[in-house]
């Protein structure tokens, strides 16, 4: 319930914050996630993206042919195939970014990327760090890039668009009981998704609780006792391998939605991080936990 | 005798302990209902298909790592001598990482690679051991066994290094150590494949204290000390083996464990290696009931609770033992 009344106002709120500091900044500096001021002489040309939402963001504003270079693990649009990988985008190769010869490099928000950022810093390359692990985030994210690549029109209009659709998934959720839905990240130990993930995100504006609301963290280790006592409705698995392959152990049985198959599979980089692609995943958790419910 | 009810009745304490309490908040008279199969459905299974197995299997493996560190300690004559001293975890963590990293298919893939990885390691150091044929040197077997762990650690840092980070974290969390995996089969099946290095070791009790006095001495009393020395060291790693692919790699109840039990109890290895089973048992069963409960209802690796009890009670008991 916590998170269903937080969402909409939370990312209204950091909205307003984000387009405010910059107004009380002036043009041309703005504040980035991790405090730092960011002022650009002019709009990047070469930008080195360091993280897979941050490229898909750009790709998105209109901003995808200027990216040079990306992680190993940018995987959507299919366009990113064309650009050179930089590696890794915690940590980062910094000779390997300076290969690509960028005028901006966008970050996600670390301490473990600090050195990469003051080294780039001192070579006089203007860097950027932002986070992304839920739609607020995301939002911020947009803005922030939107205004400093000069495509802001198109980031006004998208955040404009998916905060409209984000307030009618929340306007037309069902007002039954809601299901409870149990997300497993991983077996053994086993990790479940808490409130603060994207993916909760999406059961809750689709119509569903998670099971592990009550935690505010974006997951947690935890007993298979646990998960029993919580007793959820259906499993949520994003994953590219179907019902994964746990569900068949003698002590994950013990939990009666495993044990009884209440299973959804969802697959698809739009379940593992916010976008613009954020409405159709919601959508189709919606669509599957209509087609469950009246089973 | 008083020692061993004292020791026993503690098991006994321990594995009631182990099923009372977890994060479930259940009562005693709901555990005690369940475990006769009274109560609603979720209470049963708690108590019975998952608090009952996994407090049974910590107390197996516990005892089973003490019993591996206490031989161990004799064979090398070392008393830094621990169940994954010779080169064991880091085969078996290799083999677990990969599967985790790898995605390797199936529902016991983790368990089995970790198993696989550690035969691997055994094997390997086992081989490189056996110098001039036949002869099983011990410090050649240390040796070796550093070697072929840090090996086997090295080729797991590679993977990690270029994986994913969830995948990592996972596979880190896997080689802390932990009884999630905890079942009737899991219990079973270690408990059978367990019984037979523990009757080997064990029979071996009257040679082991021969050896502690060193191999030549060992051999004029009449022991056949290479014999001896390699089903020892096959004894403990197969036992070892097994161990890690069920829980994972569990520090210092096969290192301390028998320390403690010599400081208690004296160095003779007929009631040495039993009392170490008994007490590694208690302490990993009690390790194990405060990682699930302590910060409920995130759970803690065990691994890191067995050293964080264990440390204090040890330094207590060598307080005691040097005055």
């Amino acid at each position: 319930m916590l998170l269903r009344n937080l969402t909409i106002p939370a990312v209204m709120a950091t909205v307003l914050l984000a387009c405010e500091s910059r107004e009380q900044q002036g043009e041309g500096s703005l504040v980035d996630d991790t405090g730092h001021h960011v002022s650009l002489a002019r709009p990047p040309t070469r930008i080195v993206s360091l993280a897979p939402g941050h490229t898909e963001l750009l790709f998105a504003i209109g901003a995808g042919d200027r990216v040079v270079g990306r992680t190993r693990w940018c995987d959507y649009p299919p366009a990113v195939d064309a650009i050179p990988s930089v590696g890794d985008g915690l940590n980062p190769n910094v000779e390997s970014i300076l290969a690509r010869n960028p005028d901006l490099v966008v970050f996600y928000a670390s301490p473990s990327n600090e050195p990469a950022i003051a080294r780039l810093e001192q070579l006089g390359i203007a860097t950027v760090s932002m986070l992304t692990d839920d739609l607020a985030d995301f939002i911020r994210a947009a803005d922030l890039l939107g205004t400093l690549t000069s495509e802001k029109d198109r980031s006004d209009s998208l955040i404009g668009w998916l905060q409209h659709e984000v307030s009618t998934f929340e306007a037309t959720r069902s007002t039954e009981t809601l299901p409870t839905v149990l997300m497993v990240a991983w077996d053994n130990p086993p990790i479940v998704i808490g409130s603060t993930s994207f993916l909760s995100q999406i059961v809750e504006l689709a119509g569903a609780r998670n099971a592990f609301a009550d935690v505010d963290r974006p997951s947690l280790t935890v007993s298979i006792e646990t998960i029993v006592e919580r007793d959820a409705d259906l499993v949520l698995i994003a994953s590219d391998s179907g019902i994964p392959a746990w569900a068949e152990r003698p002590e994950w049985r013990v939990v009666p939605a495993v044990r009884d198959r209440r299973f959804v599979v969802v697959t698809g980089t739009e379940f593992s991080r916010p976008s613009f692609r954020a409405p159709d995943a919601i959508r189709r958790v919606r669509t599957v936990l209509q087609e469950w419910q009246q089973r | 005798m008083t020692r061993w009810i004292g020791l026993v009745a503690a098991a006994i304490a321990a594995l009631l302990i182990g099923v009372a309490v977890g994060p479930a908040d259940l009562t005693l008279g709901a555990v005690g209902d369940a475990l006769l199969g009274r109560g609603n459905d979720a209470t049963v299974a708690i108590v019975r298909d998952l608090r009952l197995p996994r407090a049974l299997l910590a107390f197996v493996v516990g005892g089973s790592l003490a019993v591996t560190g206490a031989a161990l300690q004799a064979l090398v004559r070392n008393p830094l001598a621990d169940p994954y001293l010779l080169g064991l975890s880091g085969g078996a963590g290799l083999g677990a990482v990969a599967a985790i990293v790898f995605k390797v298919g199936g529902m016991w893939a983790v368990p089995l690679a970790a198993l696989g990885g550690a035969l691997l390691a055994i094997a390997l150091v086992y081989r490189l051991a056996l110098v001039s044929g036949a002869v099983l040197d011990a410090r050649v077997l240390l040796l070796s066994g550093v070697v072929v762990g840090a090996f086997a650690a090295s080729l797991m840092g590679a993977i990690m290094a270029i994986s994913p980070a969830p995948e990592v974290r996972n596979a880190l969390l896997w080689l802390l150590g932990g009884f999630d995996a905890a079942s009737w089969s899991a219990l079973g099946v270690f408990s059978v494949y367990a019984a037979v290095p523990l009757v080997v070791i064990y029979r071996q009790n009257r040679p082991l204290d021969l050896l502690s006095l060193g191999e030549e001495p060992a051999a004029f009393l009449g022991a056949d000390v290479e014999r001896l020395k390699r089903v020892l060291y096959v004894a403990a790693s197969l036992l070892t083996a097994a161990a890690v692919s069920v829980s994972g790699i569990i520090g210092f109840v096969g290192l301390v464990v028998p320390h403690a039990i010599r400081l208690l109890w004296g160095h003779l290895h007929r009631s040495l290696l039993p009392a170490a089973f008994l007490l590694g048992g208690v302490l990993l069963v009690v390790a194990d009931a405060i990682a699930r409960t302590a910060f409920a209802p995130l759970s803690l690796p065990v691994g890191v609770v067995t050293a964080l009890i264990g440390v204090p009670v040890f330094v207590l008991l060598v307080r005691r033992w040097a005055k």
